[in-house]
């Protein structure tokens, strides 16, 4: 190895224990400013010189090109750091520079049910931002597991979990009697008709998830309480129980339509894991109204610079892959085929 | 610590005896009943993990309880490709790692099924996991014998042109006794730390790629920072540190290739445990507890 290769392997080498100490530091101060770390200044100089010292070891190391393993991991590294220094918001801003393309890198939307808007709030200035088409929520709703669990405690800390399921009764024990659930609310009220007051299940707009829980004691005395699922471990100070009703939620579903120039041109229910692709943008279901289920809030990322980084993706496995599996076994395959004939 | 009076419990107990037996055994110098003991532990952790999968009716690598259920399981077949075809030793650490992951299952982590998250119904999260483990059972087999290499068991290297000479070869065979076949030929442990650094890279390169594809199809972005994802980053660039200074050097220095070898596994504890179980790194991994 000559003296400049050499002097090239230990720049590469030295970069990669300094990026190996600066990921140890970002992972303690948090993602937020680890993030705003990575991206700041030096930090950009410091990938700009990881990506020219990949190309200059593609250029100055035959090896690297000859063996088709290597040159696609470190191919693939280059696309990766390049596509990832493009998607970036110094990226965006270069962008922008350059090629007077102006796209959000990273916003916010928040739409209520049956309302459209084209508004973006940006991750970085919090300014509003407006995107060439409107999106629309058609409709949003929370998917939960069957069955949601009532939870019982005593004060002494005995506890009991009990699948909601309408009439039917559980033994807590001798010392405690039964526990019978009446009737399950995706929306409890109370409404006062002259001196009546009525619980109902308002199908109108709201959220409070609530049970009626009917217990009877070992001498047959009936008690009922409602149980809230916003509220847990509600109790009154002569209750012996304290009690929660959980659900665990399987699912969001944001049903969006795009329109732009009054035709609509995309429509898609989102979820976490199936986001919406459109016009150089991802759409993501993000955030909900926790309060009413009313609104729910999509995250807007740009694309740009993405394909590049998939490629890269690419190139790093399959290269790493066949350099060190797949091509060991196409040789030892080879010779055992030349010493057979 | 907490014993779990399941069935699940009774399996993982099973297992955890007949590792430790093997292991035992093994170091008695019962190769063969040794590693007939070995084999029926794997059986037991396959039935583990197997009643877990039907238990919570999902793929169970969900969180470190089901994730340390799966790596005792895989530790047999990566033992087996080891010695059949890579040609290396460490029988006897194989069946105390078995032993040494089952022990937070059986004793620590609580066992308590868990519903899948949002985040985690995505067709990605069985690959992304599995294929850390297996990465992860590797570098671990890796660091074994970087540690022998360390301790300089078997073979001395000449500083001088990087070559290897085997001092004494019936040194060799004290690595094989507790291998069914003790006479075969094994590679001396800096070869073999770099023969299965080989093979756990690619995996590791994998997952990290895997979950970046993930991120960016549930939370928007194929890197967000968060420090699951930096200690992955950081256990990565430690084996492309070790290639690279190996590559350098080759066996001129087998001791920092060695040291470079343990740091990686070291990392990997921190990735996998006090990322998880710290309160110092809260972020998009904090389910997996």
């Amino acid at each position: 190895m000559n003296k400049f290769r050499r002097a090239v392997m230990w720049v590469g080498l030295t970069l990669i224990i300094l990026l190996l100490f600066l990921s140890i530091y970002g992972a303690f101060i948090g993602a937020e400013r680890a993030k705003s770390f990575f991206n700041r200044l030096p930090l950009v100089v410091f990938w700009s010189a990881f990506l020219l010292l990949l190309i200059v070891g593609l250029v100055v190391f035959r090896r690297l090109v000859r063996v088709p393993g290597l040159l696609l991991i470190h191919s693939g590294c280059v696309f990766i750091l390049a596509g990832a220094i493009w998607s970036s918001e110094p990226g965006h801003k270069l962008q922008k520079k350059l090629f007077g393309i102006d796209k959000i890198t990273t916003g916010q939307m928040r739409i209520y049910e049956g309302h459209s808007d084209n508004r973006v709030i940006l991750e970085d200035n919090k300014q509003i931002k407006e995107l060439p088409f409107s999106v629309e929520l058609k409709d949003f709703q929370i998917e939960y597991y069957k069955p949601a669990f009532l939870y019982i405690q005593t004060r002494d800390g005995q506890g009991w979990r009990i699948p909601v399921e309408i009439d039917t009764e559980f033994p807590l024990g001798p010392e405690f009697g039964t526990v019978k659930i009446l009737r399950a609310f995706e929306n409890f009220k109370i409404t006062i008709e002259g001196e009546n007051r009525k619980i109902i299940d308002d199908p109108q707009h709201g959220f409070n998830p609530a049970l009626e829980v009917q217990f009877t004691s070992p001498e047959g005395q009936v008690t009922n309480r409602y149980v809230f699922e916003r509220f847990p471990g509600h109790s009154h100070s002569e209750d012996k129980f304290l009690l929660s009703y959980r659900r665990v939620i399987s699912d969001y579903v944001s049903r969006l339509r795009i329109t732009k120039d009054n035709k609509v041109v995309a429509e898609k229910d989102i979820e976490v894991n199936h986001p919406l692709s459109f016009g150089g943008y991802h759409f993501y279901q993000h955030f909900y109204d926790t309060e009413a289920g009313q609104y729910t809030v999509l995250m807007v990322v740009s694309n740009a610079g993405l394909a590049v980084v998939y490629a890269g993706y690419w190139m790093l496995c399959v290269g790493v892959f066949w350099h060190m599996w797949l091509r060991h076994i196409v040789e030892k395959r080879t010779k055992k085929h030349i010493n057979g004939n | 610590m907490e014993i779990k009076y399941t069935i699940q419990g009774l399996l993982i107990y099973i297992a955890i005896a007949a590792y430790l037996s093997a292991f035992v055994t093994s170091l008695l110098r019962r190769a063969k009943t040794g590693h007939i003991l070995y084999l029926f532990g794997f059986v037991a952790a396959v039935l583990a993990f197997g009643y877990r999968w039907y238990h919570v009716r999902h793929v169970p690598l969900q969180n470190l309880f089901e994730v340390f259920l799966c790596l005792s399981m895989i530790i047999y077949p990566a033992s087996w490709f080891c010695r059949r075809i890579l040609r290396v030793g460490g029988y006897c650490a194989d069946m105390l790692i078995g032993a040494i992951v089952l022990f937070p299952a059986g004793f620590i982590l609580n066992a308590q099924p868990q519903r899948l998250p949002p985040a985690l119904q995505s067709w990605l999260f069985t690959p992304h996991v599995a294929v850390y483990m297996l990465s992860y059972i590797f570098m671990a087999k890796a660091t074994f014998q970087a540690i022998s290499q360390l301790a300089g068991r078997q073979h001395q290297f000449s500083r001088s042109g990087g070559s290897c000479q085997q001092k004494d070869e019936s040194n060799q065979r004290s690595e094989n006794w507790c291998s069914p076949n003790p006479n075969e030929n094994l590679l001396p442990p800096e070869q073999a730390t770099y023969s299965i650094i080989c093979i756990g890279f690619p995996l590791l390169t994998l997952g990290l790629i895997l979950g970046s594809y993930w991120g960016k199809k549930a939370w928007g972005d194929y890197w967000g920072w968060d420090p699951k994802e930096l200690w992955g980053l950081v256990s990565w660039l430690v084996y492309v540190g070790y290639f690279h200074f190996r590559y350098m050097f080759g066996k001129k220095y087998p001791r920092i290739n060695s040291i470079w070898a343990i740091a990686g596994m070291v990392v990997i504890i921190v990735t996998l445990l006090w990322v998880n179980l710290s309160r110092l790194f809260p972020g998009l991994h904090s389910y997996a507890i």
